[in-house]
This record gives C-alpha cells, sequence and structure tokens, in this order.
C-alpha cells in the first residue's frame, strides 16, 4: 500500500486538475441553460442540463469543492421537479435556475484546503493564545518573588511563584498557558534559567512568552535569552512601571479580537461559502437569511463590519442599510454590499444609500477576505482615535462625557443606580518634576491599568485630562463606589515606581457622586469634582462622597 | 472465513471519478480494479475479469446502474456477485430500493477518496461475515 502522503500528493494533483477544468464544465452548463427555448419543453436539452449538473454533485466534494456538491444537489432537486411537471420552465422557475446557477459559479471557487491536505496539515493545530493574566515568577530569591508576587497582582495578574526550576518544570508540563518571568541564575547553574527555557521552547506551537530577569547584563547572556525564546531582558533590580509596559507590549503583539462580520443574504449555501471563507481568515462571523430578523444578532453580536446582499426577498439590501444607517450605534459602521450588479450607477446609488463598498459576484475568496478586512482594520482604527486616549487607550474626554449623558439617561429610564467619580493622582507636578516626564507618565499608565483591571467590565474609565480620570461605575450607589475605590487607592499606595534608580509612591484623590442627588449629567460631573476638591483639601490620599444638596425654602418658590 | 477482496469492477462513465476511484482504491486500498465506462462495457468485460465485488454508478448515460445489474445477473457466473451502487441519491426510500433490486449497499457520491477503500472493505466483510 502506498505512503499516505504519496496519496495525498497524487490527490492533490487530480483535485488541481478537477479546479482547472471547472470553468469549462459550469461554462458548458450555462451554455446548456441558456439554450433552452422558453416557449416550449425541450426534453433532450432538459436531460442533458440535469446530467452535467448531477456530474457535479456526484464530483465536487470528492475533489474538496463541498459546496459545491451541496449548490448542485440543489440545483439539481430542482430541475428533477421542473422536469416531472412536463412543461417549459416559467418565468418564476427561469429565475430560480438562474440564481443557482450564479450560485454555482461561486462556490467553485471554494475548494476546502482541509478536506484534501488536511492528513497531513491536521498536526498543525489551532493555535492557543497565552492565557496573558496568569504569570508564572521563577526566582530563588523568595523576598524579591514575593515583591513581585505582590506588585503585578495589584495590576490583576495572577500570579505563581517557583523557588526552583524543578518545581517549573514540573507545573509546565500541566499548564503551560502563562507569560514566564524568569530569573537567569540559579544555585545549581550560573545560566539555570535560560537553558531551562531552551529544554522547554522546543516543540510548541507557539513558544512560551518569557521576560528574563539577571543581575548581570552582558551581551552573551541576552543574546542567549533570545535564543531561549525571550521577549525582554530586565535588569535586577526590576522596575515594576517597564515590567508592566512588557507585559502591555505582549499583550498588543498577540493577534487583535477576530473581526466580527455579520452576513445578510437570504441564500443559506452563498453565506455558509462566505462564512467559510471569512472564518478560515480568523474573523468570528454571524449569518442571518432573513433580512426582517436582523435587529436581534445586529444589536446582540455588534458586529464590525455588515455584508449584505443588494437582492433578497421581503426587504432589500437597500432599505437594509437605510435601516442599520439610523439607529445610532451604527451610523459609522462599515456596510459592504455584495451584489451580481455590475452596473456602475447603481452601484453608486447604493452608496449613496449608505454602503461603503460593493462587491461584485462571483466574488474571489481572497478578495473577499482582504476587502473585509482593510474595512474593519480601518474603521476600527479611526474609532479608536475618536475615542481613545493615546498614552493610556481609555476613553479620552469627549468620549467619556458622551458615555455619562448616554448611562445618566438610561439609569432614569430604568430606575438603577450609577455613580459618577474623579480621580486625580496627588502632587503629580512633584512627580514629573523630581523624576521626569517618562517616569510620569508610567505612573498615569499604572494608574490606568489598574483602574481597567479592578473595575468591572460593564464600568467605563476615561483619562478626563493630564492626572485626571473619570469613572462611571454603572448598577452602583455611592456608598458602594467609595467601598470600591478606595480599595483601589490603598492598592495604588502601595505601588513601587522606579526612576534613576530610586523608588517612590504616589496616591490618589477621589471625588464620588451618586445619580440618586444629581439628576443630570452636569450636575453629576460638578458635584463629583467638588467633592474631589474636598478630599484634596481633607488632606489628600482619600475618596470623599458628594453630600446631597440640601432642600433649602428657595427651592419651593 | 471469506476469500480477500482483491478483484473489484468499477462502472462509472466520468473520467474524473475513475482516476480518483483508482487512486483510492488501488493505491491506497491494494485493491485490483477494473474500470468500465458504461453498463454495455462492463457487461463485455466482467466474464474476462471475474470481479468479486461490483461497484455501479447508478446514473449513466445508455444503460443506468439498475439495468446494468440486472443484465449481470443473466449471467450465470454473475448471479450472485455482491453489488454496491454509488450515488448522490441517498433518501432513505431510495436506498431500500436498491436493496430491494440485489445491491448489497450504497455509497455515497460524493465520496471521500481516503476513506473509500475502507468502506468498500467494510461492506465486503459484511456480506460475508
Amino acid at each position: 500500500m502506498a505512503d499516505t502522503s504519496d496519496v495525498q500528493a497524487m490527490l492533490k494533483k487530480l483535485s488541481d486538475g478537477y479546479a482547472a477544468q471547472l470553468p469549462e464544465k459550469l461554462g458548458q452548463i450555462e451554455q446548456a441553460w441558456s439554450q433552452l427555448p422558453a416557449d416550449h419543453r425541450d426534453e433532450e436539452g432538459l436531460q442533458t442540463l440535469h446530467r452535467m449538473v448531477h456530474s457535479l454533485t456526484g464530483s465536487g466534494k470528492t475533489f474538496g469543492f463541498a459546496l459545491l456538491s451541496d449548490v448542485a444537489r440543489t440545483l439539481e432537486e430542482y430541475l428533477k421537479q421542473i422536469g416531472q411537471a412536463k412543461t417549459a420552465p416559467d418565468e418564476e422557475q427561469r429565475k430560480r435556475i438562474q440564481v443557482l446557477l450564479s450560485e454555482l459559479q461561486q462556490v467553485a471557487m471554494h475548494r476546502e484546503a482541509s478536506d484534501l491536505a488536511g492528513w497531513t496539515e491536521s498536526a498543525r493545530t489551532g493555535q492557543k493564545a497565552v492565557s496573558l493574566n496568569r504569570i508564572f515568577v521563577v526566582e530563588d530569591d523568595s523576598a524579591l518573588a514575593e515583591l513581585l508576587k505582590v506588585q503585578l497582582s495589584y495590576f490583576g495578574y495572577e500570579v505563581s511563584v517557583f523557588g526552583t526550576l524543578e518545581d517549573f518544570r514540573l507545573a509546565m508540563q500541566h499548564n503551560p498557558d502563562a507569560v514566564v518571568l524568569m530569573d537567569v541564575t540559579f544555585p545549581e547553574s550560573e545560566q539555570g534559567g535560560i537553558e531551562t527555557m531552551k529544554e522547554i521552547q522546543p516543540g510548541r506551537d507557539i513558544p512560551v512568552p518569557v521576560i528574563f530577569l539577571t543581575a548581570h547584563d552582558e551581551f552573551a547572556s541576552r543574546l542567549e535569552a533570545v535564543r531561549a525564546g525571550g521577549i525582554a531582558y530586565l535588569n535586577k533590580p526590576v522596575n515594576i512601571g517597564s515590567l508592566i509596559d512588557k507585559l502591555d507590549a505582549l499583550t498588543s503583539n498577540l493577534p487583535p479580537a477576530p473581526y466580527r462580520i455579520l452576513i445578510v443574504d437570504d441564500s443559506e449555501a452563498l453565506t455558509t461559502y462566505y462564512a467559510a471563507v471569512l472564518e478560515q481568515a480568523g474573523m468570528t462571523v454571524k449569518t442571518v437569511n432573513n433580512p426582517l430578523e436582523v435587529m436581534t444578532p445586529l444589536l446582540e453580536f455588534t458586529p464590525d463590519l455588515i455584508l449584505i446582499d443588494i437582492y433578497m426577498l421581503g426587504c432589500n439590501g437597500m432599505e437594509l442599510a437605510k435601516v442599520i444607517r439610523q439607529l445610532d450605534a451604527f451610523v459609522s459602521i462599515p456596510i459592504v454590499f455584495l451584489s451580481a450588479e455590475s452596473n456602475l450607477d447603481k452601484q453608486l446609488f447604493a452608496m449613496g444609500l449608505g454602503a461603503d463598498d460593493f462587491l461584485t459576484k462571483p466574488i474571489q475568496p481572497q478578495h473577499l477576505v482582504s476587502s473585509v478586512s482593510s474595512r474593519v482594520r480601518r474603521s476600527l482604527k479611526l474609532r479608536s482615535f475618536m475615542v481613545r486616549d493615546s498614552l493610556t487607550g481609555l476613553l479620552n474626554h469627549t468620549a467619556i462625557k458622551d458615555q455619562l449623558d448616554r448611562e445618566v439617561a438610561q439609569t432614569k429610564r430604568r430606575g438603577t443606580p450609577l455613580s459618577f467619580a474623579m480621580v486625580d493622582i496627588d502632587h503629580f507636578k512633584q512627580v514629573n518634576d523630581t523624576y521626569g516626564h517618562p517616569a510620569g507618565d508610567r505612573v498615569i499608565k499604572s494608574l490606568s491599568r489598574l483602574l481597567k483591571q479592578r473595575l468591572r467590565e460593564t464600568d467605563m474609565v476615561g483619562r478626563y485630562g493630564g492626572e485626571e480620570f473619570a469613572v462611571i461605575l454603572s448598577n452602583t450607589d455611592g456608598a458602594t463606589a467609595v467601598k470600591v475605590l478606595d480599595a483601589i487607592r490603598q492598592d495604588f499606595s502601595q505601588l513601587c515606581h522606579l526612576a534613576e534608580g530610586k523608588e517612590f509612591s504616589t496616591t490618589f484623590s477621589c471625588g464620588v457622586a451618586d445619580v440618586a442627588y444629581f439628576g443630570d449629567a452636569t450636575k453629576l460631573c460638578d458635584a463629583a469634582d467638588k467633592a474631589l476638591y474636598k478630599a484634596k483639601h481633607a488632606g489628600r490620599n482619600q475618596v470623599a462622597l458628594a453630600e446631597a444638596p440640601v432642600v433649602t425654602g428657595t427651592d419651593f418658590v | 472465513m471469506a476469500d480477500k477482496l482483491t478483484r473489484i469492477l468499477y462502472v462509472e462513465d466520468e473520467p474524473d471519478i475513475q482516476t480518483v476511484a483508482r487512486l483510492a482504491l488501488e493505491t491506497l486500498g491494494g485493491f485490483t480494479v477494473e474500470i468500465c465506462s458504461s453498463g454495455s462495457e462492463a457487461l463485455d468485460r466482467a466474464p474476462g475479469f471475474q470481479p468479486q465485488f461490483i461497484l455501479l454508478d447508478v446514473m449513466m448515460p445508455g444503460m443506468d446502474g439498475p439495468t446494468t445489474l440486472g443484465k449481470l445477473r443473466e449471467l450465470p457466473q454473475f448471479a450472485s456477485t455482491p453489488v454496491i451502487f454509488m450515488t448522490a441519491k441517498v433518501q432513505p426510500s431510495e436506498v431500500a430500493g436498491y436493496r430491494a433490486i440485489g445491491a448489497v449497499d450504497v455509497i455515497p457520491k460524493p465520496f471521500d477518496p481516503m476513506t473509500l477503500s475502507v468502506q468498500v472493505q467494510a461492506i465486503w466483510e459484511r456480506c460475508h461475515g
């Protein structure tokens, strides 16, 4: 018996041959179809057509064109049904056949790599992302290990400490998804940390991200560290700020969250096809076959881009785009039309109705992927410029204020609690003056990170100004908000910052206001600001709650 | 224990499928395969090849699979040779129909070339079990 890889190679060749012949076969089918007379029944012509389609049904999947088989089967069954009627196909039937034929053209481009190449490529399993919240500290100096553990845990990291290389090796066998902070020197070997990583790295799909810590900064040792998969090499004493920066950079180096694409097309075969193409490119796809049911998936799935077929029953793509554009949350979402329409005027008309792009069917898979991903990338980038602060990645001043308006309005409708907090770093000017602006920036980043890590996902954090932050805590009353922020305040005051070899720590003050006493966003903002002032005035490093306004007689006049 | 399956006659009109079937059954499965492009060719060549197992495509121009089966059965040496139908139509009622006219099983098309020989072998063992 032959080696399976030989067979794979032969099958691949056959599949290539089949693929090369497909356009001609489809052309013959189109021709047989166009030669069928419209006014009377041509038994022989119908049978020829049926046979040709049947042949695709029975062969497509064998050569890696599974969708082709599926669409051909649908068409074949439809032809069979018409064949039983004993009359020439009417207008409606002709249209349906035409649609199925164009679907055939489309899915003929879709060859599943996995079907034929599956055996040889199955070893390449899906890459599993490393859990970035877990950190393994491997350090024989227990005091330093403890310090790292405490400091990193303030930032929401889950830290495990290993005092010996042996313990670490054992842990890696069971639970390898972590970022490793590895000391270079161990009692048993001058470069034990690097050697251990070199043993562990081979055979992994993605190398374990490792940051080396060392007391000896030598080039040779740095080189070895790189060879062991080191992504950073930090000198002791460890600067927590730069360590956090490295960890942040690591996060952004990993692939971003997959793009979310919503496809609205009433042809199930085509949505399956488009979804398969986009999913192969790593995107997350949701499909809707009935345009009238688009609202729920739209709101729940919150896509980054919407692909809409122009011609659908019940509601055409242009109407649908208009409806979607009228929703505030989707004013700027990229919408791309799919259509067999190649008439430029009609395309431009559709663009006027809210489409960003027009893809003409049949669409080459690579074209679909690149067109969709470049639109999403640009749209997300633009959005982030509009609403994000560049240093911290938090919502900027405008965005957090807009958000507050929305949240306050929603709170009033629902009658749920909400609090707003203003946070300001104490004596920040002194930090900048004493340690320099880069150190000041790191303090800002560490506070922003701490806030993000410690608050819930439903809470919103913004950078309000230089050293000032704003926090919206939904479903939280004033007293609870004070507790939460006070815990963060205590941890922040324990953080060690390092600049020019000197350690220092800073504190913040905070003012909290509860929406129950301050009815609109402006009043709420003012109240939180006044409470912050009160906290500063009372000696800083504390959280103050805005008191309910005293109702005076004049209020009733 | 039944004889080891070695000789298979495959009747199929599509050249593409013929090639991939030969690869799947000969190269991968290690069988000796005779391929015929039509029912009438099969009737001509079956007596010389003496197949142990016959795979028949259902839908072929000229003589279709079931007709070919009927004619084969008229030849005394193929009165009981097991036959498998290969077809894209796999509704249960149709499968039952093929069984009723004497097929031992039905292999749905499109088939997977990597597993075809295993499927055939399994059916062979079942009908000689």
